[in-house]
């Protein structure tokens, strides 16, 4: 009872876009796929919905291959995102619903309900063309879910929204959990990986370099993190000298650094309260994922090596 | 391909978002309408020529130096001339007599342009017979001077005939008709009707040639608009490419369809305004139009052609479609095969002098041309059933591979995105996507 990709390999050419994943993800989680541009998120997902096929390995959904599963099986936000920019908002959703075989009339009661709940009833029936892209992004996610697909796969869902729409969209990821849906989504934002997913796969060149849950990702790396603030001292220069400790952020309201593998962190409260510090924070936390992220696939490779590169949309 | 057994009910839905999409659109409006209306009035078209012929008048002064004219040969020579015309009231020549007229003022009310022509008839002293001399800036090959050089005749032999104490009478109502035979059918027919059936089969081979380019088109850029929106990925997941195909196909076919029907019912409604609107302006019958002699055979072999004809082009008019990213490249994507389209209508007005060439014959049976040379066939007549037929099978053929090879492009190229994507590409995308 879970979707298993098997030793998936797909190459473009000389381009490895996957070599050899293999992931499990379980029914009823929330699953996050992180990787830089180009490290095969979207082929990934397109070959877990039969719109590729690999060159190798399998992909299957409750023990059947996805080849023989059923396409309402899967609710699909692509990362390109598209509308019919002339057709109505509940004309096009009902459609998108009717190819899957859903009722026009029900499928027409849930947009409505959909487009309430996120705060936009007056877009029902205008063009698409006439939206945000906000609001364009919203209509795809309902899109992806209104034939209510047991797994939803989304690509950068939260890209490009607001806070006040993103925190909307988190609503709705918690209902479809709720309902006992599968979510695998990717992102580049670590924050909302942190908030939301159970499980996380870190993907790079095709390769996955880091899965399981995130709790089990962040304790593997053996290392701790200390946050320290203190009153009349922004920068703590003091504690890049001891020893064993290694200062990686200078914020505007902490300081974080890496404590080496064992060494105990307290000897950052030591020396603080030795120099007489009035101190207001101090924290000891696992490594975050935007730091293990960084150390397994390096900086954020700004070159794009997407393998589709969108001449339209940029 | 796994596609087949569930090509419905998804493909009657694309089609039925592509039908209504296209014909709300302001450009199928505006053009169905432009058309519409330019049909009509083509319709008109022999209406416009009689007003045009009833209303140009040749005016002609006769000046006649000869003296001992037959005593009639005013009102002869003006019926010889006015004789074609079927309307009485508008008479294309308008002769005024001066016996023994005054040359000199003659010639300068020609030059003024008071008259058009000026006919100036005088007897050989020796031969005693009738000498004519037609002063004219009319064109002089053009109809009117031949019309008055044949009444000149005429009123020469009416003279020496009154000389010789007979009368023209008898001979003036011979008439001449040539009939055209037909070869392969031996049917008998007037040239009129023969010009008449030519120019009904280019007729309906432009008909094809026009609504495979434009509806073709209507294919190719649905796909690319899908494509460049990106809402081809969200497609992808709820639908089959063959299902996108079919639904594409379809949609666009049965717009182009309607945009027929409506052209069609203009024409047809311009042909029964004829008579009327003819009665309304000249007060006459009309002459008779060009379009008479639809049979129904051409026209249910019409019927087939063009459906089959625009299937199959749609189908590789959708596979180049998927091959661009933007509207914009449609028209460059998809010139090799309007050059193929150009080919066949050319072949085919070609082919329609030399109907009964080897070269006619062998490329009427090729699916990218025998929509229009197995048209241009059967409609003058020139061809057996089971060619028809054999021509069709094979059309049909056609259509299957390309509807498996364009559903395989398309798959591939839909996931394509670049500035212009080549065939070895898609080609290769082709073997490993589904």
């Amino acid at each position: 009872m879970s979707l298993i990709i098997d030793s998936v390999s797909k190459n473009f050419g000389d381009v490895h876009a996957l070599d050899d994943v293999s992931l499990e993800i379980e029914p009823g989680e929330v699953f996050g796929f992180l990787g830089a541009n180009g490290a095969g998120k979207t082929t990934a997902m397109r070959i877990v919905l039969d719109i590729l096929r690999p060159d190798s390995g399998s992909v299957s959904w409750n023990g059947r291959p996805n080849t023989e599963v059923s396409r309402a099986t899967w609710g699909y936000l692509p990362e390109e995102r598209g509308l019919y920019a002339k057709m109505t908002v509940v004309d096009q959703l009902v459609f998108f619903a009717k190819l899957h075989g859903v009722a026009p009339r029900k499928a027409e009661r849930e947009t409505r309900d959909w487009l309430d709940r996120f705060r936009i009833p007056e877009y029902a029936d205008r063009r698409a063309e006439q939206l945000s892209k906000g609001n364009q992004q919203k209509i795809q996610f309902i899109a992806a879910i209104l034939h209510d697909p047991q797994v939803l796969l989304m690509d950068e869902p939260f890209t490009g929204l607001d806070p006040v729409n993103a925190a909307l969209l988190k609503e709705a990821f918690q209902e479809m959990k709720d309902r006992g849906k599968t979510l695998v989504f990717s992102t580049h934002q670590m924050d909302t990986v942190e908030e939301l997913c159970e499980s996380i796969a870190i993907l790079d060149r095709g390769r996955v370099v880091v899965g399981g849950t995130v709790r089990d990702v962040r304790r593997a790396t053996g290392r701790q993190v200390v946050r320290l603030a203190v009153e009349g001292d922004s920068q703590i220069d003091w504690l890049d000298g001891l020893d064993g400790i290694r200062v990686t952020r200078r914020g505007q309201d902490y300081i974080e650094a890496d404590v080496a593998q064992g060494k105990d962190p307290g000897v950052v409260l030591q020396a603080a309260l030795a120099r007489n510090c009035r101190i207001r924070q101090f924290e000891i936390a696992d490594p975050s994922l935007e730091q293990i992220f960084i150390e397994h696939v390096g900086q954020f490779d700004t070159t794009e090596r997407t393998l589709a590169p969108s001449t339209v949309n940029a | 391909m796994n596609g087949w057994r569930t090509l419905f009910p998804n493909a009657w839905y694309i089609s039925g978002r592509e039908f209504r999409g296209r014909v709300r659109s302001r450009s199928f409006v505006l053009g169905t309408v432009i058309l519409a209306v330019i049909a009509f009035a083509a319709t008109q078209i022999p209406v416009l020529i009689d007003v045009v012929t009833s209303t140009s008048q040749t005016r002609v002064e006769v000046v006649v130096e000869a003296s001992g004219m037959p005593a009639d040969a005013q009102t002869e020579l003006t019926a010889t001339l006015n004789s074609q015309s079927a309307t009485a009231d508008h008479p294309p020549f308008v002769v005024t007599w001066l016996p023994g007229g005054d040359l000199v003022s003659a010639h300068r009310d020609l030059v003024q342009g008071k008259f058009d022509a000026l006919l100036i008839v005088a007897r050989d002293p020796v031969g005693q017979n009738l000498g004519f001399v037609l002063q004219t800036d009319l064109a002089s090959d053009g109809q009117a001077v031949s019309a008055l050089d044949n009444a000149s005749v005429l009123l020469a032999l009416d003279d020496s005939l009154a000389r010789a104490g007979t009368s023209i009478g008898a001979v003036q109502n011979t008439s001449f008709e040539v009939r055209a035979v037909n070869p392969s059918s031996g049917a008998i027919t007037t040239v009129g009707q023969q010009v008449s059936t030519n120019l009904l089969s280019t007729g309906l081979i432009v008909l094809i040639f026009m609504a495979i380019i434009t509806y073709g088109t209507w294919v190719a850029m649905s796909v690319a608009e899908e494509k460049g929106s990106r809402v081809m990925e969200l497609m992808l997941n709820a639908t089959t490419p063959l299902q996108m195909l079919a639904g594409k196909v379809i949609g666009n076919g049965a717009a182009g369809l309607t945009q027929y029907g409506i052209i069609l019912a203009a024409v047809v409604g311009g042909l029964l305004a004829q008579g009327p609107i003819h009665q309304a302006v000249l007060g006459g019958p009309s002459s008779g139009a060009a379009f008479g002699g639809l049979d129904p055979v051409v026209l249910a072999a019409f019927g087939v052609l063009f459906v089959l004809g625009f299937l199959f082009y749609s189908l590789l008019y959708a596979a180049l479609g998927s091959l661009v990213s933007r509207q914009e490249d449609v028209q460059s994507a998809t010139s090799p095969l309007m050059m193929l389209i150009m080919v066949g209508y050319f072949m085919s007005v070609f082919g329609l002098q030399s109907i009964d060439d080897t070269w006619v014959k062998v490329a009427s049976f090729v699916p990218f041309f025998s929509p229009y040379l197995m048209l241009a066939r059967v409609s003058t007549g020139h061809v057996a059933p089971w060619e028809f037929g054999l021509a069709v099978v094979f059309l049909l053929a056609g259509i299957a591979v390309a509807l498996v090879a364009a559903a395989r492009i398309y798959s591939a190229g839909v996931l394509l995105y670049g500035q212009r994507v080549g065939l070895r590409q898609v080609l290769k995308a082709a073997r490993v996507s589904r």
